[in-house]
């Protein structure tokens, strides 16, 4: 299996099923043994799989937090330790939780209603710790990743100062 | 000796810059020094009302040293990036 905790930010849409494809893709990655023959490549590739997934996907609402419509959400970052950060929280989780592998993609300047904003993946050997993983990871990066929204509203932008209730 | 200061989000935008090389002498700083000899508190909404509080750094505000969390009180070193971050607001 390649490294563990996958992190990537984006600044353009992304789609999270083609995301949660190419992840599952990159697990698979060196399950294939010497003397495999192509006939049985997938079947031993797929069972190289951990047997439990938990996924969340997160859109952008429709409306601001006082609930005038929303034109857009736009997402600042701090280049370098919000990468950094995203890995050593995913990195601390995985290893609290026991788990194989963690996948969070998230999106970074402008971005429309109904578009992913974040995606995390947990694969794990068990639902338990796979679906306990990847609530407190997505807790974590909502709170000790450095990200800031702005809602766009009629011509005029605001800075959100915390998170939207659980 | 000289610290690279940054803000981001509504700090920025009400300082009026993102980025700035500070010249320190004298006592050893600290990210709670710089936020004072900075005067970053001006123009925030929320004043503490009591009389030498004006400058302190507000309890939401969080300070990073060389792109890592850290203390306020953390001794700076020449050539450190030292960033002042407001609330998060990920995911």
């Amino acid at each position: 299996m390649t490294t563990p905790c996958t992190i990537e930010l984006l600044a353009q849409p992304f789609e999270p099923l083609q995301a949660l494809a190419a992840w599952q893709r990159q697990l698979r990655c060196g399950c294939e043994g010497p003397g495999t023959d192509r006939g049985d490549a997938s079947r031993v590739e797929q069972a190289c799989l951990p047997p439990a997934e938990a996924h969340f996907i997160g859109r952008v609402r429709a409306t601001t937090a006082s609930g005038a419509p929303l034109e857009a959400l736009e997402l600042e970052h701090y280049p370098g330790m919000t990468e950094r950060q995203l890995v050593q929280l995913a990195e601390g989780c995985l290893q609290r939780h026991g788990v194989a592998a963690a996948l969070v993609v998230h999106r970074v300047g402008r971005i429309l209603p109904g578009e992913a904003i974040v995606l995390v993946a947990v694969a794990a050997d068990r639902r338990g710790p796979a679906q306990r993983c990847g609530q407190e990871l997505l807790e974590a990066l909502k709170h000790e990743a450095p990200f800031w929204k702005r809602e766009w509203s009629g011509g005029v932008g605001g800075w959100v100062e915390g998170n939207t209730a659980w | 000796m000289a610290i690279q200061v940054r803000l981001f989000a509504s700090l920025r935008e009400r300082a009026g810059w993102s980025e700035r090389l500070v010249a320190v002498d004298g006592l050893p700083a600290t990210p709670r020094s710089l936020w004072r000899q900075l005067h970053l508190s001006d123009g925030a909404e929320a004043g503490t009302g009591r009389a030498g509080q004006a400058d302190a750094l507000p309890q939401g505000i969080r300070v990073a040293i060389n792109q890592a969390f850290a203390a306020p009180d953390t001794p700076l070193v020449d050539g450190d990036e030292l960033a002042f971050l407001p609330p998060i607001s990920g995911g």
